[in-house]
């Protein structure tokens, strides 16, 4: 897949020199860019997701997230970008406490986390083009300025043929890959993808994993969720099984 | 914070709901159009109590007897007084003069009449700066226990109660624009409301893309505003139009006409555009607080 991403530089404002102001927070270890500390995770008392759990993950690095379902790798992830909060213990984002966070600095945590919904999220009476480009939009980016960007993008995930339809006129696949474009469009370092390859065939799945890597190759620090084991049977990278409220190392 | 995409989103807002949008401004310029009435109506009193009140002077009569060496004296003594404006001394024969040109080609009338029949007087203007309606009795009721007065006459009771009416006039529309606004703000915040429900998806996802609450709720405030300005200048142009029209049918009278009634000043009519536009976003902003802040 053809995914070539030309530097740019977007501006991230006030939201994220604010966030940046929070980096006072010792890291464990220098390069660590998510952390978690004795994390738990109840919904009720019986619905125990994450107990006492620790995890490092440090920058550049792909982590496979793994876990039967119902185990609660969503939910970890979405405490990642402050959609849920743990019941316990404490979540350091880049050098920044979660817990630490205001209202009004959260949007500079989304904006360097991009996520890939399991759900897509998107906005089904929206076009392809519109959907993606809300990310830079929410940055102040006019519709001009993101253009070229969206559609580089779009490109990339190979639906510069939709660009214009209705994300509800898509394919499942299709529309995750829309999801997909979405969440990598304003070049986040971190980004969360909750099974991504769900809805994809063979080909579109090894083509998903393959732009993962290269923006991991760029960068970006990633955790990727999946039942689909052939994905990291072979692989060098970390795996990382969630089960029973404990994160295992394969 | 990106005014043109806001601007833009709010465009798209109204657009998309245009006639719950419209029906929201022209309740809003209904309730403005009530209190505009009212405020023209009490502006337009005020202005004729004052100009009453103010044009109203205390007319001394003296003694017919009384010597002429007296009078410098007592028109010293008067100016002397606090809240004289001016005063003038008025002769018998300057009376007759007057009561001469009053009758004009019926000055027979008046043939064989003694010109000093009449008494002389002082013709007293309160000052203007200081002037209220308790003054002008102080003022009229001092002067009647001096001896040199026969008689001591002003328009008092009836400018009293105008003018006392007057006021409660004006707290009547001070109170109901306060009322008037908190209910236009009610009904634009409540379509701004509807708006909001078919838009929660997309405000969901927005945040979870990193949207300030600034870039989310803009749109909402800014349509919330324009709604409260619209329908408020909206108001203004039909009463406008009201007042010209009226205005053409009553001054076929001398007398309404030299009242010289007012449409309201153009900075109160500024003021009301912006007031109510702040009304309905505050409106607004209250109403979404609830559910906007995750
Ligand atoms: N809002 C919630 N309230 C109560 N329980 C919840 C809530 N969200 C999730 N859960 C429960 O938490 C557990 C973990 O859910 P989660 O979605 O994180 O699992 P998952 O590992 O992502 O599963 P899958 O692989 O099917 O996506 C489940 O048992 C789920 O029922
Ligand atoms: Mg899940």
């Amino acid at each position: 897949m053809a995914f070539d991403l030309e530097p740019i530089i977007y501006p991230i404002g006030n939201m994220a020199e604010n966030y940046e102001n929070k980096r006072k927070v010792m890291l464990s270890g220098d390069q660590s860019v998510i952390e978690l500390r004795q994390v738990q995770k109840k919904y009720a008392p019986e619905i125990v997701t994450l107990e006492e759990a620790d995890l490092t993950i440090s920058k550049g690095e792909f982590v496979f997230l793994t876990g039967p379902s119902g185990a609660g790798k969503s939910t970890l992830l979405r405490m990642l970008y402050k959609a849920e909060e743990p019941t316990g213990g404490s979540i350091i984002i880049d050098g920044v406490e979660l817990s630490s966070l205001s209202k009004s600095q959260i949007p500079g945590l989304r904006r360097k986390v991009g996520v890939i919904f399991q759900d897509f999220k998107l906005l089904f009476n929206k076009t392809v083009f519109e959907n993606v480009a809300l990310s830079l939009e929410v940055l102040g980016l006019k519709k001009d300025q993101l253009s070229a960007r969206v559609r580089q993008v779009v490109e990339g995930v190979g639906l510069s043929d939709k660009l214009h339809r209705k994300v509800i006129q898509l394919s499942g696949g299709e529309q995750q890959r829309v999801a997909i474009a979405r969440a990598v469009v304003n070049r986040p370092p971190i980004i969360l993808a909750d099974e991504p390859t769900g809805n994809l065939d063979r080909k579109r799945t090894l083509e998903v994993v393959a732009l993962m890597e290269e923006l991991n190759a760029r960068g970006a620090t990633i955790m990727f969720a999946t039942h689909d084991e052939t994905l990291f049977k072979d692989t060098h990278r970390r795996v990382l099984r969630l089960k029973d409220g404990k994160i295992e190392e394969l | 914070m990106p005014l043109g995409i806001i601007f833009k989103r709010a465009l798209r807002d109204i657009r998309q709901n245009l006639v719950t949008h419209i029906m929201t401004t022209i309740v809003v310029a209904l309730t403005c159009l009530v209190f505009i009435f009212f405020s023209v109506f009490s502006l337009n009193l005020q202005r004729i109590a004052d100009h009453f009140g103010k044009e109203l002077a205390i007319v001394v009569y003296l003694k017919k007897d009384l010597s002429q060496e007296m009078i410098p004296s007592l028109y010293q003594k008067i100016m002397g007084m606090e809240g004289i404006d001016s005063v003038r001394f008025v002769s018998s024969e300057e009376a007759f003069k007057r009561l001469e040109k009053y009758f004009k080609d019926e000055k027979e009338v008046l043939e064989g009449v003694d010109p000093l029949f009449l008494p002389p007087s002082f013709e007293i203007q309160i000052d203007k700066a200081v002037y209220n309606p308790g003054r002008v009795r102080s003022i009229a009721e001092k002067l009647t226990h001096w001896p040199e007065v026969q008689k001591v006459q002003y328009g008092k009771d009836w400018v009293d109660r105008l003018e006392s009416f007057s006021k409660a006039v004006k707290a009547a529309v001070v109170a109901s624009a306060v009322l008037l606004l908190v209910m236009a703000a009610f009904v634009v915040s409540n379509t701004i409301k509807l708006t909001v429900y078919a838009r929660q998806d997309e405000i969901e996802i927005m945040r979870l893309v990193g949207a300030t609450n600034g870039f989310i709720q803009g749109p909402f405030l800014l349509a919330s505003f324009l709604q409260g300005a619209v329908g408020s200048l909206t108001a203004i142009f039909a009463g406008l139009f009201c007042y010209e029209y009226v205005l053409n049918i009553i001054t076929q009278t001398e007398l309404i006409r030299s009242l010289n009634i007012q449409f309201l000043p153009l900075l109160n009519m500024f003021t009301i555009v912006i007031v109510s536009g702040i009304f309905c976003m505050a409106g607004t902003a209250m109403a979404l607080r609830r559910f906007l802040t995750l």
